[in-house]
């Protein structure tokens, strides 16, 4: 009788330690080659600049991880692993291009203000309709100003003047979730801030197309 | 007497063991609501947590059907993921 009992107990113990046999580990070697793919894509900063592709390439590992300590299906262990490294890879190609940007030339504030000025509406509505053509696309509104006054106030005002465009778009139509603002004061000039000329054009206000 | 009691008392633990306790329901929310409840949370969120977030949701839907608990250990990462995306 008792003997029957610990046959019952082993078996039962047996059968409810195999209803867990997976667990994630990332740090089996067969995941070496995908693990340095993902983690030189984190390096490269694709967390930023490709999110959507770090992610996918993130969970690939992990989900490789698990399916090869469950050790089951080799097939599709393989195709996880290839997915992490193409997801990885196709990461850290898109860090590397370009982002696109769209000037938006004219735009112009009220001195020292956030506010815009008439001018500045038409081409404002050029940019909805260009957004509102292209549906698909995120964008960040980057302001940015010369160098003169003190930088840390040309921050300030460059990260109102992006959000007064952010509001305007918004207003207009664009869906908030397409946009972000980002003032970037006098850390990013394209020309040179000795000249009024050169001035003039670092005080501007971009889209730049988001992945 | 006793011993069929403990004999039916260790097949239900069998049982148990190899239920999915995602998909059970009394035991709180199941992994569908889980899921559904990230992919709110992240909505119209496009960083990386965010992403990484909704992937690790449908991967512990698509393990639901297993009997282990991959699904809630994935499901338990795609929270974090979300909690560390912000939004709602």
């Amino acid at each position: 009788m008792n003997r029957n009992l610990l046959t019952i107990i082993a078996c039962s113990t047996l059968l409810g330690a195999c209803a867990w046999h997976g667990g994630i580990n990332v740090d089996r070697s067969e995941l070496d080659e995908a693990r340095e793919h993902v983690a030189a894509a984190r390096a490269a900063g694709a967390e930023t600049c490709a999110p959507k592709e770090m992610a996918k390439a993130q969970a690939s590992l992990l989900y490789a991880g698990h399916e090869l300590t469950e050790g089951i299906h080799p097939d599709e262990n393989a195709m996880l692993i290839d997915s992490a490294i193409k997801h990885a890879d196709q990461a850290v190609a898109i860090c590397k291009k370009k982002p696109e940007t769209i000037a938006l030339t004219g735009v112009q504030f009220e001195t020292n203000s956030d506010e815009l000025t008439a001018a500045s509406v038409a081409i404002l509505d050029g940019a909805v309709a260009t957004l509102k053509k292209r549906a698909h696309i995120r964008v960040e509104v980057s302001a940015h100003t010369d160098s003169r006054g003190q930088a840390a106030y040309n921050q300030a005002l460059s990260d109102k003047r992006a959000a007064s465009v952010r509001a305007y778009l918004i207003g207009h139509g664009i869906a908030a979730n397409r946009l972000s603002a980002k003032g970037y004061g006098e850390s990013r000039p394209i020309a040179d801030n000795g000249t009024a000329a050169g001035r003039a054009k670092n005080r501007r206000v971009e889209l730049t197309v988001l992945r | 007497m006793r011993y069929p009691m403990i004999l039916c008392g260790m097949f239900a633990l069998c049982l148990m063991s190899f239920a999915s306790p995602s998909a059970a329901g009394i035991f709180g929310k199941s992994i569908e609501q889980r899921a559904a409840a990230v992919h709110e949370q992240t909505e119209g969120l496009h960083n990386y947590h965010a992403y990484l977030a909704r992937e690790l949701a449908s991967i512990a839907e698509d393990e639901n059907a297993q009997h282990d608990r991959a699904d809630c250990e994935f499901m338990k990462l795609a929270e974090e993921a979300a909690a560390r995306a912000g939004g709602k």
